[in-house]
């Protein structure tokens, strides 16, 4: 394939994604879709846990959380039956937009970004965002002393925007028990999330303590735009169930009432009007294009590294299982079993988390030894494939002429195997460098997180998508290009 | 010289080689012959170290080759290598290197000679096989006949002492046969104890002295091909050159002995007869 031809493919991406983001579109509006569905539709991430919304321990299937709770004297209050969505939190926004469910009611903030964005009806939570440091670590007083220092929070979240504003290095999480999980490694200096997560996920931990509340925010629940009929009788809802008395029951059962809520009790819809009426429309700017690069080089570097730990050791498990012991060579297939085996997911999970006791990696190194450790089991099967694929005459050749078995490896029987292998590895150094992407789940901001921030941030898929897609085969079809060179070379012999 | 005392390996509960006791000298050319699975190939891969045997012993010059695994006598069986050539039936030539490469690959890293003295070696080796003009070509991009002379060369850079052919003619147009038997004849006169496994009766008449009749892991009979050819002592070697006539004459080009072809153009490598 040549150059024009690629653009043509990506023309023709391009054009098919616009053709899939204009076809959605509603047939109906909301208030009247959901008395017709009998049922509200929330979307809500379980994995958010304690107290918001979380699978029953006990009954599993079934929800509980004072979320739960809301959304179902909410549903009551319209006459209809409430319904759980799972969806990731970082994503109820685009997932709400594209109609998976008729609202979003998990601890969204209102923020200027999002209120650009989607509707939200009046709040019905007041939090505070509760900053947390460790109990051995002095310097932490306030946000000032975080300067250009790393903070854990959740990305795109209230708190997010605010360590970006005061220029502290933000690094995303996507759950709630990680970050404290790092604070308390030392892989970040302090935490700033919302008081009910600090409550229940950092405040137990006793090396940590809290610095103190630096802000204070809202939940309210999202609806789409269009569906301003049933934001309106949300509001109405909400309004009844507080001056009721009802919310701050729900409140009292999950510990989470105080006196500060009674402000949702006398909340009036000027407030809602005023709190609402700081929108705000980012668009890609300058800033976020260098985001980009730095991230796409946060790609390069991870993908680099874990295929210079993948290649040497995938030589190494291969060699054990073709010329080895038989002990070393079953070791080497229980490790390819295990790692190929299993999600690599897991395995950064496990080596970042899990292990993070008696292992103490950054985030970056953890990132390259998973991926590595992963791929080398990948490598250690295409070089076996390549060393099999190899006549055996050519190592009887080279017996014959006097060679030693290891002269005639190295000699002979690798230059013709690393020939056969070539294709296979460079296709796994470009599957490598799609699949760092899954480093995020370690707070490494790589591609595709920046990506989905920024698209959560300008409030669009498309132009941060495109420019996302760019990258990766900015990185990946000069190596194809090369490896093809190199093949072409090699093919002579 | 190599001298092969009482070899015999047993394959599977059957022997392969039953008692086999020979000598090779230097100058002289044996032609191995006999039905298939008769151990002639056995034999000749045993004394280039590939096979290992179950007794007897195998010595060239003073290195001594002794029954059992192969890996145990590293050293031993490596030097036997390298004082015998082998060439292989399908040539095995190194598909990754060129002619040349293929050549200097064991003076450069079993001999220890530097690139430049390797080069050297390849490229005399290169035009006494006749191929000068092949130097930078890869194997793939070589002739059968050609692959095979590149394989001799690869041998010969060792400076062995007995070069081994299996089969050296059955991948070849028999009208290449004749320089075959000329380039043959020239390693002899250089003073090569040359031993090739052959089912082509008239190869081993042009080019041998002697002639060994393999059969069921023995030597059934054994002398000059024209002893062996026109005067069989043993019934067996009678059935089995009635046999290969029959395969012969079936052959696309028949060239009968004594009429024309390799005799009147190679008539120094008919002398012998």
């Amino acid at each position: 394939m040549n150059v024009s031809a690629v653009w043509r493919g990506a023309g023709a991406l391009l054009v098919l994604s616009v053709l899939m983001t204009s076809c959605v579109q509603r047939r109906e509006v909301g208030l009247e879709r959901v008395r017709r569905a009998g049922e509200l539709r929330w979307g809500a991430d379980a994995q958010g846990g304690e107290p918001y919304a979380m699978e029953d321990p006990d009954v599993p299937g079934r929800m509980r959380g004072f979320e739960v709770e809301l959304a179902d004297a909410l549903a009551r209050e319209l006459g209809v039956r409430a319904r759980f969505v799972q969806n990731d939190w970082s994503s109820l926004i685009p997932s709400l937009e594209r109609g998976s469910f008729d609202v979003a009611l998990n601890g969204i903030e209102i923020t200027p970004a999002r209120s650009g964005r989607i509707l939200f009806t009046r709040p019905y939570f007041i939090f505070q965002l509760r900053l947390m440091a460790r109990r051995d670590d002095d310097s932490v007083t306030g946000l000032a002393s975080l300067k250009g220092r790393r903070v854990g929070t959740l990305a795109n979240s209230q708190a997010w925007d605010l360590l970006q504003r005061e220029g502290i290095h933000a690094v995303p999480y996507e759950g709630v028990q990680e970050p404290y999980i790092d604070l308390e490694q030392g892989r970040v200096d302090a935490v700033l999330m919302d008081d009910l997560i600090a409550q229940r996920y950092g405040q137990p931990r006793a090396v940590l303590r809290v610095v103190g509340d630096v802000g204070e925010g809202y939940y309210a629940i999202a609806v789409r735009p269009g569906d301003e009929d049933l934001r309106a009788a949300l509001d109405v809802a909400l309004g009844h169930i507080a001056r009721s008395g009802e919310l701050r029951q729900i409140f009292a059962r999950w510990n989470i009432d105080s006196a500060a809520q009674q402000r949702m009790v006398e909340w009036s819809d000027a407030q809602t009007r005023e709190v609402l009426a700081q929108t705000q429309t980012p668009h890609l700017g300058w800033a976020q294009w260098v985001m980009f690069l730095q991230a796409a080089l946060v790609t390069l570097v991870v993908s680099v590294l874990a295929m210079a730990l993948a290649v040497p050791l995938g030589v190494g498990l291969a060699l054990a299982r073709l010329f080895g012991p038989r002990w070393l060579g079953r070791l080497a297939s229980l490790y390819v079993e295990l790692f190929r085996g299993t999600p690599v997911l897991l395995q950064l999970y496990v080596l970042y988390y899990g292990l993070a006791g008696v292992l103490r990696l950054d985030a970056l190194s953890a990132a390259v030894l998973g991926l590595g450790l992963n791929y080398a089991a990948y490598e250690a099967e295409v070089y076996r494939a390549g060393v099999l694929a190899v006549p055996r005459g050519q190592m009887e050749a080279a017996l014959a002429l006097g060679m030693s078995m290891r002269l005639a490896l190295r000699r002979v029987v690798f230059p013709q195997a690393f020939r056969v292998a070539l294709p296979s590895a460079t296709n796994d150094f470009i599957a490598l460098l799609k699949d760092s992407s899954l480093v995020s789940v370690i707070s490494v901001v790589e591609l595709t997180k920046r990506m989905t921030i920024t698209a959560v941030d300008v409030r669009g898929w498309l132009l941060p998508g495109a420019l996302c897609a760019a990258l990766y085969l900015a990185m990946s079809y000069p190596l194809s290009l090369l490896a093809r060179r190199l093949e072409a070379r090699l093919e002579r012999g | 010289m190599i001298e092969v005392k009482d070899l015999c390996k047993r394959y599977d509960g059957r022997a392969v080689l039953d008692g086999i006791n020979a000598s090779f000298a230097p100058g002289e050319v044996v032609a191995l012959v006999g039905p298939s699975g008769g151990g002639k190939s056995t034999l000749l891969r045993c004394l280039n170290g590939l096979e290992p045997f179950d007794s007897g012993s195998i010595r060239v010059g003073d290195d001594v080759l002794e029954p059992g695994a192969l890996r145990a006598s590293g050293a031993r069986v490596s030097n036997i290598r390298r004082r015998v050539g082998f060439v292989f039936q399908q040539w095995h030539l190194f598909a990754h290197r060129t002619a040349l490469g293929n050549i200097t690959e064991a003076p450069r890293y079993v001999r220890g000679l530097d690139a430049k003295a390797a080069t050297e070696l390849g490229r005399a080796l290169l035009e006494k096989v006749g191929l000068s003009h092949r130097e930078g070509a890869y194997p793939s991009e070589l002739s059968g006949g050609e692959q095979q002379r590149v394989a001799i060369a690869r041998a010969l850079a060792m400076e062995p002492e007995a070069l081994l052919l299996d089969e050296p003619t059955s991948a070849l147009d028999p009208e290449r046969v004749g320089e075959l038997v000329e380039l043959l004849s020239r390693l002899r006169e250089d003073g090569l104890a040359l031993v090739t496994v052959t089912h082509e009766m008239r190869f081993a008449r042009e080019l041998c002295s002697r002639m060994l009749v393999l059969h069921g892991g023995r030597i059934l009979e054994e002398g000059t091909p024209a002893q062996v050819l026109e005067r069989p002592r043993h019934e067996r070697t009678r059935a089995f050159l009635g046999l290969e006539r029959v395969v012969r004459q079936e052959a696309p080009v028949g060239l009968e002995p004594g009429t024309t072809g390799i005799a009147t153009v190679f008539p120094a490598a008919t002398a012998r007869e």
